[in-house]
């Protein structure tokens, strides 16, 4: 999921300074997990608002705050108090609030929340990242630990010389991947491929910006005309 | 005679290194390179060592050719991409520039420019190839060169890496993308040494030991609780405390000295490489006291 952080309050402020009056709006999916963008987080941030002396018109929890066209949807009920509001807060991810810019043509939609990357939640709201959308999986070739994410060098083929008893030369907190990498792969039996098989670079224009996909084959077809 | 020639000669071969300076003034880094200019056989220059920013590594090995001594041309892949990469590659070859170092270099988090984008669009197994293919006549992308690279390619082991075996798994690849010598992270334990080559000997490759001087107890300390790879054993640090703070360095020398000659006498492996940090004066003692000059 994506993991997003809430933004420091008085920058937040900052940035809406110009408006009076809000309508705030969450996303089930990964901003509730990350207590960003579920409904108590709209009621704090409302009483909030309300504390600095500003107008909240309304909110909601969207299902799926990237998904326009079901947000859209979502929000006909709302016509009152979203005509009533100056600007739009949006309590999700990056996608999130690009989604509400195209709902909303003529008002200010301003974020809520940083997004930080794709990650696991370990625990209640703890989250690791662990992919990072490289556009071609060796996970295959690396026991399932992804090296491109969890090494901060992405070193495809073993450890630095920085790793210090396991742990990784750019943070103590972390384990080295590729010590991880190897204990997994031994376990497996399988330590002669990973030393057989030395991993290529990468194709890094798997990755390039922006990416789009079509997965409909109908409309792949009306693509290429 | 080349480094690869010498090193291929079977002489027991001394390398020691040169760090370019941050800023234009290069006289005492100049005053280095003279000093040690006839004692050893090929200088390393560090790549932006620690990723701190210094004069390039590739300029400083044009000016050690220019004073009659091999370089070895240290190349991490931290702050270029592939294109960068090969293009100073290129660019070295036709400087006269014949050994290259491939690493991957420490993260930009350990230098003075924490908030650069790091790069590693390869690694050093990676660029290992890379070497290797351009001395085949082909870039990393398959393309042909008009004139291939002569390049004489090594690369860095740490013979004390804790866990050893990833490690290893490692250095085999290294071996097989074309490495042909390794300098080893620095060694205070010759019999645990001696452990790494009887490994290391089954692949045709040559070695050579990393030897940093001890300074004094503290610094043998330090290195045990902050360097990842390096360990020295508690009768170092106690020959180094015994011979009290007046004597601590000369004792550090002595050491040094001690384990070069009986890696040389032993046969344990091809040469040494001796980082200084700080210390090039002291190189030359370290080795008539070895009994090299
Ligand atoms: S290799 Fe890593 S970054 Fe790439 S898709 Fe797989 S898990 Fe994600
Ligand atoms: S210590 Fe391990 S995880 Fe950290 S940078 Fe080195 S190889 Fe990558």
């Amino acid at each position: 999921m994506i993991i997003t952080k809430k933004r420091d309050f008085q920058e937040l402020m900052e940035n809406i300074k110009n408006y009076r009056s809000f309508f705030l709006i969450g996303c089930s999916e990964c901003a509730s997990l990350c207590g960003t963008g579920n409904q108590e987080a709209i009621d704090a941030l409302t009483e909030a608002l309300k504390a600095e002396g500003k107008e909240v018109t309304g909110g909601f929890v969207a299902k799926t705050g990237c998904q326009v066209l079901g947000t859209k949807i979502e929000l006909k009920p709302f016509k009152d108090a979203l005509d009533k509001t100056e600007c739009i807060l949006i309590m999700s991810c990056g996608a999130g609030t690009q989604a509400a810019v195209e709902i909303f043509e003529d008002k200010p939609v301003y974020a809520t929340n940083d997004s930080l990357f794709l990650g696991n939640m370990t625990r209640f709201q703890m989250f690791d990242e662990r992919c990072s959308l490289c556009g071609k999986c060796i996970l295959d070739k690396t026991g399932g630990i992804c090296p491109v994410t969890a090494c901060p060098k992405g070193i495809l083929n073993g450890p630095c010389g920085g790793c210090k008893d396991g742990k990784c030369e750019v943070s103590p907190d972390i384990k080295c991947a590729w010590v991880r990498i190897y204990e997994r792969m031994k376990r497996l039996d399988r330590l002669q491929e990973l030393c057989d098989n030395a991993l290529e670079a990468k194709d890094w224009s798997m990755s390039i910006k922006p990416r789009t996909l079509v997965a409909r084959p109908e409309k792949k077809e009306e693509k290429k005309k | 005679m080349s480094f690869k020639d010498i090193l291929n000669s079977g002489k027991f071969v001394v390398t020691a290194e040169v760090g370019p300076p941050k800023g234009t003034d290069i006289k005492e880094m100049i005053h280095h390179i003279e000093l040690l200019k006839g004692k050893v056989d090929a200088l390393n220059v560090t790549d932006n060592q620690s990723a701190v920013m210094r004069i390039c590594s590739m300029a400083v090995c044009k000016i050690v050719l220019e004073h009659d001594v091999e370089p070895i041309l240290q190349m991490t892949c931290r702050d270029r991409n592939r294109i960068g990469l090969q293009s100073d590659l290129l660019g070295a070859n036709i400087l006269g520039i014949r050994n290259v170092l491939c690493m991957t270099g420490d993260h930009v988090l350990a230098g003075d420019h924490k908030q650069a984008k790091p790069v590693y669009d390869i690694e050093s197994v990676q660029l290992l190839s890379v070497v290797n293919s351009l001395n085949n006549g082909k870039d990393m992308a398959g393309n042909d060169l008009k004139g291939a690279t002569d390049f004489f390619q090594g690369a860095v082991v740490t013979p004390e890496a804790n866990p050893l075996e990833p490690q290893l798994i490692k250095f085999e690849k290294k071996v097989r993308a074309g490495a042909k010598f390794f300098q080893t992270q620095a060694i205070y334990d010759i019999n645990k040494f001696k452990e790494f080559m009887s490994y290391a000997r089954k692949f045709s490759v040559k070695i050579l030991a990393g030897i940093v001087v001890l300074k004094s107890a503290g610094m043998a300390s330090f290195i045990n609780n902050n360097v990842p790879g390096i360990r020295v054993p508690q009768e170092l640090i106690d020959e180094l405390k015994a011979a009290g703070k007046e004597k601590a360095l000369d004792t550090g020398l002595n050491i040094a000295a001690r384990h070069i000659r009986q890696l040389k006498d032993e046969n344990i492996c091809d040469g040494v490489h001796i980082m200084a940090i700080g210390m090039e004066d002291k190189v030359p003692i370290i080795m008539e006291r070895a009994g090299l000059l």
